[in-house]
């Protein structure tokens, strides 16, 4: 298990046949940004979930391919190669934060904007389901101009957190309350 | 057709001899045509008939204009290339040989290249000398010439003095005023006043009396001011004559007195107006105040420092500070004040004891009145400490005290941890997957 994530040759254009292979993977549609962000504001947000999910699955098989043993891989190994095969995708860059025992993954620099983060958070919740085998739920802390949070919670912490943001509790409160009880 | 050109060649040769002849005479006494005008009468070799310009002047504008016709220009040669009839007419008075008699030209005729038609016949006895003058040509009877119409000759042109003869006895009809308006130039009798033209004086006595009579003319004549047309465009300046000059500039300082100081009134004198509306102040009363600017007073250390410096004062020196002069009276309302404060000092002038915390105050009269009686005058004061911390004075208290105080001073203490904040670490998950299940299980009860 290599802790450094080697993209060489991990795409290989064909310009004969006009297709794009990723190592390990199928084939890829390079598409525009703007047209993949219409789809996803035209779509319902079940589609746009279910769609995100099937990204993220796909990084994480891959990811799995590469460490064999996921579940044994250190943060920084697991931030490592999946935070590349999601650059690989063109999704941004992943970061990882740990507030305690809360997990927060945060995209930065990505092209989609705010238009796009439902579909990171299905990215990251398919990702995690493949990788760990773990029904996660990401839900958005905060957003600015060039990254994203995403708490991964289970379904009772999510719907809580859900709650406090919704009355307007800042981000790092809702952590604290989260690790507060949590601990209690 | 031979003869033809042998005739042409003849007269142009002719005419080129004729034109290499000088010429001295100017011949503006004779009005020239601008140019060859074949609708008119025939004349050979004579002055062409007058046909009058579309801008024709008439008997009225001749007579009542202020200005007379342009002189005609002088002539000074002829071009070789000008038709023949220029060539022929011009110069009728040859300075140096005059030109071929009329017989000489007649024997010619005719001339082939001008279609002229002759209504009258030439008289071949009239001696012309090829010169006709335009009252013949507007067939009217000539008139004899006045004495003022007769041109002067010089002596140089004496040898011309025959074709003048012949002129002379040429006479002009007053009937008609064009002929007049053209024959007024001829008689040369008075120069018009935009030419330049003059007679010519004989002797040098008649000059002197000539250009004496024009300076008086000059002088004696008013030059009307005309304001030129906008249209005219620039024009010469008119040299005024002697004895008229420009108005002179006014002098401002005159105007300026001029205005200020109505005429007739002097400036001292106040007008009737002013006068109405004075009113006769009172005299002041009370003794007359004369205020007259004081010397300065300037110490004597100043003085020679002004006399070499001039205009720069130096600044006293310490000496001089804070100095008065001795003689100065004091003011009747800071005299009570200045006693008040010298006798405040003479009754200060025993200084109290000084006071401090651990003493008693100093006596108050107003206390003495009461039953807490402090004490006057500690006699002694001493400082012992029972411990570190604990400062403790002790105080001898006077006699008339029933007890006496304790003074306690709070201990000096160094600096103390007076708080502990404990920080809870989490311990740091070894895999993803840890972390993964821990943040999975927030929030669950």
């Amino acid at each position: 298990m290599s802790l450094n994530f080697d993209p060489s040759y991990a795409l290989e254009f064909d310009f004969g046949r006009g297709q794009i292979r990723m190592a390990n993977a199928g084939e890829r549609v390079v598409i525009p940004c703007d047209a993949l962000l219409a789809l996803c504001q035209g779509a319902s947000e079940h589609a746009v979930r279910d769609f995100g999910r099937r990204l993220g699955t796909e990084a994480g098989r891959v990811m799995n391919d590469r460490l064999g043993e996921a579940w044994q891989a250190s943060l920084e190994t697991v931030l490592e190669h999946l935070g590349g095969e999601l650059a690989l995708m063109g999704l941004g860059s992943l970061g990882l934060e740990r507030w305690g025992q809360a997990l927060v993954l945060s995209f930065s620099d990505s092209p989609l904007g705010f238009a796009g983060d439902l579909l990171l958070g299905s990215v990251l919740e398919g990702a995690m389901q493949r990788s760990f085998g773990r029904d996660t739920v990401a839900i958005k802390l905060m957003r600015d101009d060039q990254k994203v949070r995403f708490l991964l919670a289970g379904h009772a912490g999510a719907s809580k957190v859900g709650n406090w943001l919704a009355q307007g509790v800042p981000w790092g409160d809702v952590l604290s309350r989260l690790a507060t009880r949590g601990a209690s | 057709m031979n003869q033809e050109v042998e005739r042409l060649q003849e007269l142009l040769a002719r005419v080129r001899r004729n034109a290499a002849l000088p010429r001295t005479l100017i011949s503006a006494s004779m009005p020239e045509p601008s140019a060859p005008v074949h609708d008119t009468p025939p004349v050979a070799y004579a002055a062409p008939a007058y046909t009058a310009p579309a801008t024709e002047f008439t008997a009225e504008q001749v007579f009542f204009e202020s200005e007379p016709p342009p002189p005609p220009a002088a002539q000074t040669s002829a071009p070789l290339d000008a038709s023949v009839d220029e060539l022929l007419l011009e110069d009728p008075f040859p300075s140096v040989r005059p030109g071929p008699s009329y017989s000489d030209v007649l024997e010619e005729e005719p001339i082939p290249l001008v279609n002229v038609a002759s209504p009258h016949a030439l008289d071949a006895e009239e001696d012309v000398s090829g010169v006709m003058s335009i009252s013949e040509l507007s067939d009217e009877q000539p008139e004899e010439l006045l004495e003022d119409d007769i041109v002067e000759m010089t002596a140089s042109e004496a040898e011309l003095s025959s074709v003048n003869d012949s002129l002379d006895e040429l006479s002009f009809d007053d009937d008609d005023d064009l002929a007049d308006k053209r024959s007024a130039p001829l008689s040369d009798a008075e120069p018009p006043a935009s030419s330049s033209r003059s007679k010519i004086a004989g002797t040098m006595d008649e000059a002197l009396a000539r250009a004496a009579e024009q300076i008086q003319l000059e002088e004696g004549r008013e030059i009307p001011l005309k304001t030129p047309p906008p249209e005219s465009g620039p024009q010469a300046a008119v040299a005024l004559p002697a004895g008229m000059h420009a108005p002179l500039s006014p002098d401002i300082e005159e105007l300026l007195e001029a205005d200020i100081v109505p005429s007739g009134v002097q400036a001292t004198a106040p007008t009737t107006e002013q006068l109405g509306q004075t009113i006769d102040l009172e005299d002041a009363r009370g003794p007359s105040l004369e205020l007259d600017q004081p010397a300065p007073f300037i110490p004597e250390g100043l003085q020679e420092d002004l006399v070499n410096e001039e205009l720069e004062v130096t600044l006293p020196g310490r000496e001089f500070a804070g100095g008065y002069q001795d003689d100065l009276m004091l003011p009747p309302e800071a005299r009570q004040e200045l006693e008040a404060h010298q006798q405040r000092l003479n009754e200060d002038s025993v200084a109290p004891p000084p006071e401090s915390l651990a003493q008693y105050p100093g006596p108050q009269p107003e206390a003495a009145l009461g039953g807490f009686a402090p004490a006057i005058a500690p006699a002694s004061v001493t400082t012992d400490s029972y411990s570190e911390g604990v400062s403790t004075v002790t105080v001898d208290a006077p006699s008339n005290v029933d007890f006496a105080p304790e003074l306690l001073a709070r201990p000096d203490r160094g600096p103390t941890s007076v708080a502990k904040f404990i920080r809870n670490e989490v311990p740091r998950p070894k895999t993803f997957m840890e972390l993964l299940d821990s943040s999975l299980s927030l929030g669950s009860d």
